[in-house]
């Protein structure tokens, strides 16, 4: 550490061509991340798109007010937060599930047809998967409700979507039935890295299938479940909006209406774009505190993490 | 080793300069088109123009298409040399505008629908005053009556509505708005009873289902989906005496708005559904359906009643009319009803002669060439081209009998209702959502500017079983079932600006959340709990600051009369 500053500069200008080359990203990124972080100002002002930046008037807190006085706010967060709870639970359970079965797999046609086709609903837009979704549960001879009729298993016809409470249930499930294939690709990739030699040693000492997945396959991904938990913890407040949106209705509203939909009800479809500037800061400084909190915790633990 | 710093040098500078230019595209473009018009003058011989291509944004679901693509059109494109490259709506309204003012770049024609106040709030219009002036005869001769309606505060016309009416008014000669249907077959059975009341309604819906047991129908149905709302929460209003006003009923002598959400008049509507429910008449999907989904419910003939306005349920009715054409069975296809609570109300399904001020179509700032844009107005505002737009080509689309009054022959209605025609020839685009004499206007010559509201034309269109239908009711055309509407000079109210973000619009927001989350719990309820949950509503809506809201309307309605009567 000797001459500090100029033992910087001296290096600095040793590695002065790698410093210009970073120049032009270093401005990208000045441009395109952190200059739009000026638009943040918008939520502290009655916003008019046709007035120029100086002649808005300021309003100090009130959209936050607004936003957190609602009194459908606290609904909205508990729905938000339920939603990518389950999804986030469901996601994890289900796709991991799902991967360790196809590792198990030894014969290669059957895996990739089973991989196909979990993975294709993945490419269908939400309208469209929507579409399918409410079908299926229709009243009117939707599938789900003949089938649990032909079972006998239910009476009369069930409204799914007219029940706030199913709603979640149903929202995991389209979630899972969508993305489960695609979500398994990581865990499948990860699986690939294990040395096949350790399932031959835990194969010569007497391990069954359920030990070597538990005691090899389980471990050998844990890595990449955690990165990926942290991550995923991160986003908790982004539960997407298309399915919310277009399943919801009237009558599940109490459950279904996440934040985004409250957003773009009193905010955009409003022309008070103010507001859904202050949510969207609300949302980056909660997944910000979020995503601090688990990486610390992945560290305490002594896990891999994210940084 | 100097050569390679130089090199690598100049890649750097070679990014820099490519992100900088990135950046700083794309901002000049707006003017290249505007000098192609300069100097022109007046009079019809005009050097010809350079062809050239305009967008234009329509808030509504369909193809896009280029004009010139269109018989109609084509023919415009030959007069003025102007295209014009249409683009619907996909998706949310609301949230496509949005885009448009966040990115202050617009398509240089828009014709918003609700959102207009969006776009008027952020100053996306160009004033028009001059352009009319200078360049815009026709306009001027078509919309100077109306001018007090259509200026801003600040005095300037943003926006052309498509509602001035031209000429002698012409009443529609069948259902164009709202109504309670009802499906022929029901009427048929029961000796084309003359049905006034809602209870009589329901009760001849409740008799032919009994009739009819094991053939799978529904009794009554209602379209509650996001935008479309309205189509159940409106009636109480119709059923009263009222025409739709929107949210608010207007009282005739001292036009004081009340927003009736929480009247007597919604409860007995909805407890009259909540019946309906109980006894298994009522559509209970009605809550969870999709447009789509309740479009093909109609169309498939099961649905006995319902209520809703013509435009929304157009589609399904005209399949229902194709195929009772095919079969000659018309008992599948429906008939309005001016229905009401009581007997001695005056029904008032159809509107009174209005000006809609608060739709239409309006030139935006980003627009290359305003005045090649408002010539093409101008020259759509001609009679012949009227005519042309919604009539056709004279031998082809309409004939002129010895008189001179237009009329259709079989033929022509056929292939002029066909949906397919109707696009390629251009109707569909043509016939509304431009500048245009609005409905009910009529010819110098007396004949109607709308092919639909000629009498010929609707004596024509109705088939065997419509004119038996008619004279079952001693009627010459389904309008003249329903009572004439009174003179309401402030009408509609639903087209009352309301400023954007304003306690009012945040009201009616919260209002319709509300109603969407009571009106299925009330409907669907237990009758015995009717009453319970009803009070809930109540309560919660009394919560939302009515008063307030019904205080503006009030004002803005007494402005609105002011205006009209020239005050």
């Amino acid at each position: 550490m000797d001459g500090g500053l100029k033992g910087f500069f001296h290096k600095l200008s040793k590695q002065r061509t790698l410093v210009f080359m970073s120049v032009p990203f270093l401005i990208w990124l000045i441009i395109f991340k952190y200059l739009p972080l000026w638009g943040w100002s918008i939520a502290f002002q009655d916003y008019k798109p046709a007035k120029g930046m100086f002649e808005q008037t300021w309003v100090g807190l009130k959209h936050f007010k607004f936003l957190f006085q609602d009194e459908h706010f606290v609904r909205v967060m508990r729905n938000t937060l339920a939603m990518s709870f389950i999804n986030l639970v469901l996601g994890f359970v289900t796709a991991i599930t799902l991967a360790i079965l196809l590792n198990e797999l030894r014969k290669v046609a059957f895996k990739r047809v089973v991989q196909t086709i979990s993975y294709l609903p993945h490419f269908i837009s939400w309208v469209v998967a929507s579409s399918i979704i409410s079908t299926a549960l229709s009243a009117d001879g939707g599938i789900i409700n003949d089938v649990l009729m032909w079972l006998g298993i239910i009476k009369e016809p069930i409204l799914w979507l007219g029940e706030g409470k199913y709603f979640w249930g149903i929202l995991g499930v389209s979630e899972v039935w969508k993305n489960v294939g695609w979500n398994t690709i990581i865990y499948l990739a990860a699986m690939t890295s294990i040395d096949p030699s350790q399932y031959e040693a835990a194969e010569i000492d007497g391990a069954g299938r359920f030990q070597r997945i538990w005691n090899i396959t389980l471990p050998g991904i844990k890595s990449v479940v955690v990165i990926l938990l942290i991550m995923n913890i991160g986003n908790l407040l982004e539960t997407g909006f298309e399915p919310q949106y277009l399943l919801g209705n009237g009558m599940n509203v109490d459950y279904s209406e996440n934040l985004d939909i409250f957003v773009l009800k009193y905010g955009i479809q409003m022309g008070n774009f103010s507001l859904s500037i202050a949510a969207g800061m609300f949302k980056t400084v909660v997944s910000f505190i979020l995503l601090f909190t688990a990486n610390h915790i992945a560290k305490r633990l002594g896990e891999d993490r994210l940084f | 080793m100097k050569k390679r710093r130089f090199w690598l040098s100049c890649l750097t500078i070679v990014m820099l300069a490519s992100l900088l230019s990135a950046c700083s595209g794309g901002k000049d473009n707006s003017k290249a088109g505007s000098n192609t018009s300069a100097g022109s003058g007046n009079g019809a011989q005009e050097e010809k123009l350079d062809k050239v291509t305009f967008t234009y944004f329509n808030a509504v679901a369909g193809k896009d298409i280029n004009t010139n693509e269109t018989t109609i059109g084509k023919i415009f494109e030959e007069q003025t040399g102007v295209n014009f490259k249409i683009e619907h709506l996909v998706g949310d309204e609301n949230t496509k505008v949005g885009t448009f003012i966040a990115s202050n770049s617009y398509p240089d024609v828009l014709v918003p629908g609700g959102s207009i106040d969006k776009l008027l709030s952020s100053g996306s219009f160009i004033p028009l005053n001059d352009l009319i002036d200078q360049y815009g005869p026709n306009i001027k001769r078509v919309y100077e009556p109306y001018y007090n309606l259509m200026k801003a505060e600040d005095g300037n016309i943003y926006f052309l509505p498509m509602s001035a009416v031209v000429g002698e008014y012409i009443s529609a000669p069948n259902i164009e708005q709202g109504a309670f249907w009802i499906q022929r077959r029901v009427l048929k059975e029961a000796g084309y009873p003359k049905i006034k009341t809602f209870d009589d309604y329901l009760n001849l819906i409740r008799d032919y289902v009994k009739k009819h047991p094991g053939e799978d129908l529904t009794g009554y149905i209602a379209l509650t989906t996001q935008d479309q709302f309205f189509a159940l929460t409106n009636p109480p209003m119709h059923l009263a005496g009222y025409p739709n006003d929107g949210g608010v009923i207007i009282d005739m002598e001292s036009h004081e708005a009340n927003d009736y959400a929480d009247d007597e008049i919604t409860k007995r509507y909805l407890q009259e559904l909540n019946k309906l429910n109980a006894e298994g008449l009522f559509d209970k999907s009605s809550f969870v359906d999709n447009r789509d989904q309740y479009l093909a419910k109609i169309a498939s003939g099961k649905v006995l009643g319902f209520f809703d306005y013509r435009w929304q349920v157009g589609q399904a009715m005209n399949n229902l009319r194709e195929a009772a054409q095919q079969t000659g069975n018309d008992d599948l296809e429906y008939m309005a009803l001016p229905i009401v609570f009581d007997e001695n109300t005056k029904d008032q399904y159809l509107d009174p002669p209005s000006f809609v001020n608060n739709r239409g179509v309006g030139i935006s700032v980003s627009a290359k060439d305003p005045v090649r844009i408002i010539k093409y107005f101008d020259n759509l505002l001609t009679d012949e081209n009227q005519i042309l737009s919604n009539w056709g080509i004279e031998g082809e689309t309409y004939s002129v009998d010895e008189n001179g009054r237009f009329y259709r022959t079989e033929e022509q209605i056929k292939q002029t209702n066909a949906e397919s025609f109707r696009e390629s020839f251009g109707f569909k685009y043509f016939e509304y959502n431009w500048p245009r004499y609005g409905n009910g206007s009529s010819l110098p010559d007396g004949n109607s500017v709308g092919a639909g509201r000629q009498p010929e034309v609707a004596q024509m269109s109705y088939s065997d079983s419509d004119k038996k239908l008619l004279e079952a009711y001693g009627i010459k055309s389904f309008s003249q079932l329903f009572a004439a509407p009174d003179e309401r000079p402030w009408y509609p109210a639903w087209s009352i600006q309301i400023e954007q973000g304003s306690p009012a619009q945040i009201f009616t927001q919260k209002k319709g959340d509300l109603q969407r989350k009571y009106f299925p719990k009330l409907v669907l309820a237990n009758p015995a709990e009717f009453d319970k949950i009803w009070d809930e509503y109540v309560k919660e809506f009394n919560k939302l600051g009515v008063k307030d809201y019904e205080q503006l309307m009030t004002d803005e309605v007494a402005k609105k009369v002011d205006l009209v009567q020239g005050k």
